[in-house]
Order: structure tokens, then C-alpha cells, then sequence
């Protein structure tokens, strides 16, 4: 309601003018862009985002990622997979605030549309000093900011594609130099009506897919004020709801149904006096998951208080406290928890030639304090001429996560003499960077983990009962590099990259490769664009991976390509009018992410977006 | 020894090898998987991976997935059962479809894959298929609408007749023109006329009626509870009870195997949280009982081997990855291990 007000407000007095850039907003950039030297990250600006401006974070991750997104079907639970971890090993922030549902421990990355996000971080390994909770395998940090432009500004987008993809989206913003908002809308409708090939019966006939439609919606909003000449506040919510018809397995019927809401809300107030900073952020998120006729809710308020000297010489330092009350009432229990949390960073920095973070967090919930863990990288350069520089990077830091509210209270099955599961991370790089005409940077990381008291399910009987059980031994290789340069008229962007993963569950005889987990994945693109034609074409490989513990059921590797054109040439006054046509699955391959989830074949998507 | 001789006379002498007759009096060759065990993985649920691993005991040799192997795609089900019927091999998925396969080769010879919603077992009569099915789950999760699938022929097709029973009906044991069905959620034993295609009679039983069995000629089932187990013996001719073997063996798990004469080993779990499970063993007859012949987790099925005496032990291994069957002398001496495919839940011998 407040989203549709701001709208029927704002954009009719929408004026042109020329474009004034603003003071960046500082509100709650995140301790990711100044402690976590060493550390693998990979960051989507607006450019690649507005690419995936119509599909999922997962798609996102999945297409231009190291990371392995378990995708249960079109539009189906998508959850990540970082280094051979499992889903829940993976932290996931919205302005600072973990979004992870407090019961299952994990995210959905299909419900998570990247229009809804200005910037998408993500970082690699272990770092529970840095980040808390769950960051065992990686952390992906979501956030928004108001607008950087003073004046009105509005965007309009609809998008049509095949399987009946209608998708609308309205953005309107307004700035000035103390006072800036932002508020988003969104609606997506999938029926998913693609056709696959139905391989559990005689002759793998064509079928059409029949209960897979997905529909969702969600507004945001950004405000941020300068209210006073050393103090900013930055207010964020996102509600959003998605409607699922659960994509039943090649071979069955089930007709099982999910809806999903979510609200999300945060307030930070930033307070800067002479060269030290005070930050107070207060958060509220409340997940509401229907499956069939069952019911769970939950909720949980956050407070932190954050010290920090950003620059105090070589040093900068930050110290902090954050308290967590969590609510859970679900279909079969209902729990409430307090969690508090103490860190501390430390970064050093010589001339921009060496540069080191060391992180410590102490964290407490009801059973127990938990391990305390600390984090330490360091970026080294060793070598700088004009056009090129070599950086060598490492890091070792410790992970952990906490049982969920279902592994201990679950009923029947919750164990509440579960321990967390901890890890450890250790990982050395170099990076080489050229700059000039042909631009291009190559970077290749080993990193090795370690994950003890692994949680799994078992049947216990008939009923199935979550154990610390798991020893798994990760160590692997990642490569990526990226390139820029120009040809005549021609601008061009190339990146590549490939993933080489090894994940040994040491408590198996033989100590086997971990489901789910493939050896080797890759992608790559490349963007031309001249004036305002661009073409994009991108493509990623997932090589083969056991379905289960063991090399009983190995489901064959796929690769996908994907193409994109984009005019941004149609204006009209102020009003531009970009034009994107993109085709996903140009080569129509027939594939599984998981075993017997269809997926769809090749598909078609045409987007207008009117910007004023 | 001419040419053609040398070439005819090995054919010859292996199609009389290999040549068994059949029920029909036509003669087909003799397959792979006439012979030997075929060990049911019923698979992990989100993934429907079951499968048939077959032993050919005599080399120890297993083949896993004979069903992909034949049919060149997968099985994509939960294996609840294997019937063999009507010189035809029935593959009951739960996940709501019956494949129909030469017994000899697992070549598909048809299916029954719309219509069914989780189907349990499949027995023959007077030209059909009938196939138990727990039907739709209802909000919470209960299955009110349990009923008995018909199917005219038996090489699948579609379903022409629903026939309601009490809830969750299991094991199917047809006889002349009547069908009886355990109903294990009802503790009754239906029999159905399969001519009318119509309940025809309600035997009560004293526990969860799971599986039927022949013992000396007669017809008997195997009933439990938390506390007890119960053999009942029902006439065929008169369609009623006989008489009650009941032996103290607490939290049976629904799974029996039939040894020698009258001796059954029966499957029993303590379940959560405790979670210890176990083999009791009785002779129904003689009334002795052994508790505990075997003690341990991750039980999930139980077979007898009876040409080598020999009781085969599954192991789901927490359906992480592929199971594990334990082979015993009746002795309780252990002769072997295999490792077979997700979720082993029981054996058919051939």
C-alpha cells in the first residue's frame, strides 16, 4: 500500500532533468569490503544484475558461479552449494540482516528475484568471525540502496516469455542530498507449462508439465535521510510472497502445494564523530512457509551495536554485540531462542602493498557458548609494474553452525543434544591484473576444509532423526578470469571460469564423493556491445555427480548456453526504452539438475523497460 | 561333422538348457533373472530411485538396476513390492505405478502408470490385476480413501474400477474368485469377489494384518501390534477364521520371512528415540520363540533362501547411499555381505 501510494504520488510530477550524482550512502556498507583480506569474493554490480533482472538468485549463482545450486525443478526450491558443502552451510544476508529461515537453516535462492537487489556479494570458505552463523561453506550479501541520482526517477518493466512467463516490475525513486527513497514492485507469474520428456515410461514420450505454475510478488523500500551533519538513517522493508505448485518427480503425480511470505525489515542509524563510528541496527524478519494444509511461522528481532575506527592510521578496528530473539511456531513445535554474539576485526594495511584482517566472534545461544572463532587473511602484493600486478592472497578462518530450531525441536526426531557443526577453512591465491587497452585479470585459489559433526537425518525406525554423524574433507581449485578490450567500435567483455571440487565423507568406507557434488563445473561469457547494441552470450557446464553416497546413480553432466540482445537505442525526451531479447537453453538440451526434476528445454524471454 | 551340425547341434543343446516349461505349456528360454535373488531397493523418497539388484548366488555375482539395464530407462519409483504372478513380474511403486515385466529379462511388457496413488501390492485373479493402494493423502496426512485397483489382463492398462477398503491395505492374496486384502490401518482382513469386482466379506483380525502365507496348505497372515504378533489361519472354503498363534514379540516392524516349515523370523525395531532393532524367530506350530536372534540397527527387510537355507538380513544404512544385505546360516553364522542398492527392503527367490 505504501509502495502504491509513493507511485500514484511521485511519478506523475516526474520531471526531466539532468542527472546529479550523489554522495555514496554509508550507512551499512558491509564489514565484507573491509575485513576480509585474502578471501575469495565475487561481486554483481548493477551492470551484470540488470542481465538477470527477470530470473532468480539462483539462476544467477548457478549460470556465473563456483557455486552448485540445487535446483528441485523450474521455479522449485533452488538452494546453493558452496565448496561441497551442503545448503545450510551457506549464510545469507539482506542489508546485514541473516535471512536464512531460523528453522529449516537454509534459503530458497528461487524466491529471491534479483530485481529486488541493487548489489549481490558473495564470499567463499569459511568465515564464521566475519559473519556468524552458517558461513561454513560461503556467505552471498544482499543489498539495496536508494537511489545515487538527485531528482524523481521511475522505471517501468514487463516482461513476456515462453511456458506463459509474464513478469511486471515498477521502480520509483527520488534523491536529494538528504533525503533519499527508493520503492520497488514486482509480480511474476510462471506457469511452467514447458514440456519434457517423461523417461520413467516405454518410448520417454513428450509430456507438458502440468504442476509447476509459480507466482509471486513483493515490494521494497529504501529510505535514507542525513539527519544531521554526522548522522544517517537507512530504513529498509521487503515483503514478498511466492505461490507454488510443487514440480512432482519425473515418474509421479504428487500435487503437493507451498506458499512462502516473507517479510523483512531493517533500521540502521550511523553516527560519525571526529574518525570513529557508532552503528546501531535493529531488524525484524518474519517467515511464514505453508506446505499443503501445514502451517510454520517464524520470527526474530535482531539488535547490534557496532564500534568502529575506519581508519585510524594503518589500523582500523571494529568491535561489536548483536542479540537475536528467535519465535518459532511451527506445525509440530514451537521454540523460542536468544542467541548474543561478540566480534571484533582488525585491519592493517601498509601503502596499498599488504594488507591483513584479523576477525574474532564469540558466539552464545541456550546450550552453550560455542567454539570461538577466529578468521585471518592477508592480500600481499608482490609485484607491481604500470600495467600489472601480482597479489598473493590467503586465509584461514572457522566456521560453524548451529543446529536449527527443527533439528532440536522437531517433533518426533529433534535431537537437542546435537553439537554444532564446525569447520575449518584454509585457502591461498594469486591474482594477476593487467590494466591498459586489453585489460584482464586471472585469479586461482586452492583452498582446503575441514567439517566435523556434520548433521544428517537418519530413520530411526519410522522416524527419521537428525545425528552428528558427517566427517567430510573438501579441498579443491578455483579459477576464474576476466577480460575487457576494444576494436574499433567494438566493446568487448569475456570472463571465464572452472571449478574443481573434492568432497570426501571421511565416515565412509572409502571415503566417497558427497552427493550432489560435482568434480568439475565452468562458465563462461562474453559481451559485445557497440554503440547501443549489446550481445551477450553465456554458457556453464556441471559435470556429473553421484545421487547418493556412492557411485550407484551418477547423473551425466549438462552444459547450457544462453543469449541475450539488448537495445538501449529507443528514447523518447527523457524516457529511455531498452529492448532485451533473450533466449535460455539455446541448444534445447534435455538435462536434470537433480535427479528425475525436469527442467525446461530451450525458452524465450522479450523485455521492455521504460526509465524516466 | 558337417558345417550346419557344428553350427545347429550347440544351438540346440542350449535352448534344451536353457528351455523351462511354463504354466501355459508354451516353453520360453530360460533368463538371467529365472534364477538366482532379486533384492528390492526401494530407494530414498524425494529421489525414487528404487531399483532390482539381482545375486546369482552360486558366483556371488550382483547386478545392480536389472530394470534400467533392460529397459533402458529408470525405474523412477519407490519400490515397494515385486509380485510374481502369472509368469509375469510385477514392480509396485508407491510413488503410483505397477511396471509388468518378463520375469526371465525385466523387458517391460506394460505398466499401470496413471490412476494409482501409492500402491502397495498386486495380486491375480479370474483375468485381472488387482493392485491395494493407500490412496490420497488428506490434509493430515491420514488416507481415508484406501481402495483395491482392478485392471482387466494382467499386462497392465488402465484402471477400470475402484474398489474402497479400510485404510492402508497391504499384502493381496488371491484364491479361486476371491481376493483377500490385509487391512493393516482397520485390523481386518477383506475378501473381495473378484468376478463382481465388490466386497464380499470382513474377517477381524486381532492385530495389523501385513502379510499373507501358505503354511501346510492353508491360508495364513501375519497380524502384529506393540506388544504382539499374531499368526492367523483362515479357511479358503469357508472364509473365516481358524485359529490364533500369538507370541509376546513387542514392536514388530510388519516384516516376516518365512524359514523352513513353520519357523518365521520376524523384524523388530524399538524405533525413535531409542532405535534398536532386532530378529525373533518362532515356530508357529511348535510355539517356541528365540528373542533377539539377531541384534543391531538399520534393519529395513528380511528374506529365507530356503534351497540354501539361508536368511538374508537388509540393511538401509540411513538410505544415504547404497544399502547393505547381511546372508546368515540358519546357524546365525554369517556367510556373507553385499552391498546392493538404496534402501534394500526385501528379496524374492527364484
Amino acid at each position: 500500500m505504501t509502495f502504491a501510494l509513493w507511485c500514484v504520488v511521485v511519478l506523475p510530477f516526474a520531471s526531466p532533468q539532468d542527472t546529479v550524482a550523489l554522495a555514496e550512502v554509508a550507512v551499512h556498507a558491509a564489514a565484507l569490503d573491509r575485513f576480509a583480506a585474502g578471501q575469495t569474493l565475487l561481486t554483481y554490480d548493477k551492470s551484470t544484475l540488470e542481465l538477470y533482472a527477470v530470473r532468480s538468485l539462483g539462476d544467477l549463482l548457478q549460470e556465473t558461479s563456483p557455486i552448485f545450486v540445487r535446483q528441485y525443478g523450474a521455479g522449485m526450491l533452488a538452494s546453493p552449494s558452496f565448496r561441497g558443502t551442503s545448503p545450510g552451510h551457506t549464510a545469507l544476508f539482506w542489508n546485514g540482516v541473516p535471512i536464512n529461515s531460523i528453522s529449516l537453516g537454509q534459503s530458497d535462492l528461487s524466491i529471491l528475484p534479483v530485481q529486488a537487489t541493487d548489489r549481490v556479494e558473495v564470499q567463499f570458505g569459511s568465515a564464521g568471525a566475519l559473519f556468524g552463523n552458517e558461513a561454513i561453506g560461503g556467505s552471498v550479501h544482499l543489498s539495496t540502496a536508494p537511489t545515487k541520482k538527485e531528482g524523481l526517477q521511475g522505471a517501468f518493466s514487463q516482461t513476456i516469455g515462453s511456458f506463459g512467463q509474464n513478469q511486471t516490475s515498477l521502480t520509483a525513486a527520488y534523491g536529494n542530498p538528504t533525503l533519499r527513497f527508493q520503492a520497488k514492485g514486482y509480480l511474476q507469474d510462471q506457469p511452467n507449462t514447458f514440456r519434457y520428456r517423461d523417461i520413467s515410461r516405454a518410448g520417454a514420450p513428450w509430456e507438458r508439465q502440468t504442476h509447476a505454475a509459480f507466482k509471486q510478488r513483493g515490494v521494497l523500500q529504501d529510505i535514507w535521510w542525513q539527519a544531521a551533519p554526522h548522522a544517517q538513517v537507512k530504513a529498509s522493508f521487503w515483503w514478498n510472497e511466492a505461490q507454488r505448485e510443487i514440480q512432482p518427480l519425473i515418474g509421479s503425480s504428487t500435487q503437493d502445494r507451498q506458499a512462502d511470505e516473507s517479510f523483512r525489515a531493517v533500521l540502521d542509524y550511523r553516527y560519525q564523530k571526529k574518525s570513529s563510528v557508532w552503528k546501531l541496527k535493529g531488524a525484524w524478519v518474519a517467515d511464514k512457509l505453508q506446505f499443503n494444509a501445514q502451517e510454520n511461522q517464524t520470527s526474530q528481532g535482531l539488535l547490534g551495536l557496532d564500534w568502529e575506527l575506519p581508519s585510524a592510521g594503518n589500523w582500523a578496528l571494529r568491535a561489536g554485540i548483536r542479540g537475536t530473539w528467535m519465535n518459532a511456531k511451527l506445525s509440530t513445535y514451537t521454540a523460542t531462542e536468544q542467541r548474543w554474539e561478540a566480534y571484533q576485526s582488525l585491519g592493517w594495511q601498509e601503502g596499498g602493498r599488504i594488507s591483513v584482517s584479523l576477525n574474532l566472534r564469540q558466539l552464545a545461544y541456550p546450550k552453550d557458548l560455542v567454539p570461538f572463532l577466529p578468521g585471518l587473511g592477508m592480500d600481499w602484493r608482490l609485484f607491481e609494474s604500470d600495467q600489472t600486478s601480482l597479489h598473493l592472497k590467503t586465509a584461514f578462518g572457522l566456521g560453524l553452525k548451529l543446529p536449527t530450531l527443527n533439528d532440536r525441536y522437531w517433533e518426533p526426531g529433534g535431537n537437542p543434544n546435537l553439537r554444532p557443526e564446525k569447520s575449518q577453512n584454509g585457502e591461498v591465491g594469486f591474482q594477476l591484473k593487467q590494466t591498459g587497452n586489453f585489460s584482464w585479470s586471472q585469479r586461482l585459489t586452492y583452498y582446503r576444509m575441514q567439517v566435523d559433526d556434520w548433521i544428517i537425518w537418519l530413520p530411526k525406525g519410522a522416524i527419521w532423526s537428525p545425528e552428528n554423524i558427517r566427517e567430510v574433507h573438501n579441498q579443491g581449485l578455483e579459477y576464474q578470469g576476466e577480460s575487457s578490450w576494444t576494436t574499433g567500435h567494438l566493446n568487448w567483455q569475456a570472463n571465464i571460469s572452472y571449478t574443481y571440487s573434492s568432497t570426501r565423507d571421511l565416515t565412509q568406507e572409502g571415503s566417497q564423493q558427497l552427493p550432489y557434488s560435482p568434480k568439475h563445473q565452468g562458465n563462461a561469457g562474453l559481451q559485445v556491445k557497440r554503440n547501443d547494441l549489446a550481445l551477450d552470450l553465456s554458457g556453464f557446464y556441471v559435470g556429473p555427480r553421484s545421487i547418493a553416497l556412492g557411485d550407484s546413480r551418477i547423473l551425466e553432466g549438462f552444459a547450457l548456453g544462453n543469449l541475450g540482445l539488448t537495445y538501449s537505442g529507443t528514447k523518447w525526451k527523457s524516457l529511455q526504452m531498452p529492448l532485451r531479447f533473450q533466449v535460455l537453453n539455446v541448444f534445447n538440451q534435455s538435462y536434470q539438475v537433480l535427479y528425475l526434476r525436469a527442467m525446461p528445454g530451450r525458452s524465450y524471454q522479450l523485455n521492455l523497460t521504460l526509465t524516466l | 561333422m558337417n558345417k550346419f551340425s557344428k553350427l545347429i547341434l550347440p544351438i540346440f543343446l542350449g535352448v534344451l538348457l536353457f528351455t523351462a516349461c511354463d504354466p501355459t505349456g508354451e516353453e520360453r528360454p530360460q533368463g538371467v533373472y529365472d534364477t538366482g535373488v532379486l533384492i528390492l531397493n526401494e530407494g530414498a523418497f524425494g529421489s525414487n530411485d528404487g531399483e532390482v539388484t539381482h545375486l546369482d548366488p552360486s558366483t556371488g555375482t550382483l547386478s545392480s538396476a536389472v530394470f534400467e539395464k533392460a529397459n533402458a530407462r529408470p525405474f523412477a519409483g519407490l519400490l515397494e513390492d515385486l509380485v510374481l504372478e502369472e509368469d509375469r513380474l510385477y514392480l509396485v511403486a508407491n510413488t503410483g505405478k505397477v511396471e509388468v515385466v518378463q520375469p526371465g529379462d525385466f523387458k517391460s511388457i506394460g505398466a499401470v502408470d496413471k490412476g494409482l496413488d501409492q500402491p502397495r501390492s498386486v495380486a491375480t485373479a479370474r483375468g485381472k490385476l488387482f493392485i491395494s493402494d493407500y490412496g490420497p493423502y488428506d490434509a493430515n496426512y491420514n488416507t481415508p480413501s484406501s481402495y483395491v485397483a482392478v485392471v482387466q489382463g494382467f499386462d497392465g492398462g488402465v484402471v477400470k474400477k475402484k474398489i474402497s477398503v479400510s485404510s492402508k491395505p497391504e499384502d493381496l492374496y488371491a484364491f479361486g474368485s476371491y481376493v483377500f486384502v490385509a487391512g493393516s490401518e482397520g485390523k481386518k482382513v477383506e475378501v473381495l469377489d473378484a468376478n463382481a469386482e465388490l466386497p464380499f466379506k470382513t474377517l477381524e483380525m486381532p492385530g495389523q494384518p501385513v502379510q499373507f502365507f501358505e503354511l501346510n496348505g492353508d491360508l495364513w497372515v501375519f497380524c502384529y501390534d506393540a506388544q504382539k504378533v499374531y499368526f492367523v489361519s483362515i479357511s479358503k472354503s469357508g472364509l473365516s477364521q481358524k485359529e490364533i498363534r500369538t507370541f509376546p514379540i513387542a514392536q514388530a516392524a510388519g516384516r516376516i520371512a518365512q524359514g523352513d516349515t513353520d519357523t518365521f523370523y520376524v523384524l523388530t525395531s524399538s524405533g525413535w528415540p531409542d532405535y534398536r532393532d532386532g530378529i525373533s524367530v518362532v515356530s508357529i506350530l511348535s510355539g517356541t520363540l528365540v528373542s533377539d536372534w539377531k541384534k543391531g540397527s538399520g534393519f529395513y527387510g528380511i528374506g529365507y533362501d530356503s534351497d540354501r537355507q539361508q536368511v538374508y538380513l537388509a540393511n538401509s544404512k540411513g538410505f544415504q547411499g547404497n544399502g547393505e544385505v547381511l546372508v546368515y546360516q540358519k546357524s546365525g553364522a554369517e556367510a556373507g555381505k553385499l552391498t546392493v542398492g538404496r534402501g534394500p527392503s526385501g528379496f524374492l527367490f527364484r
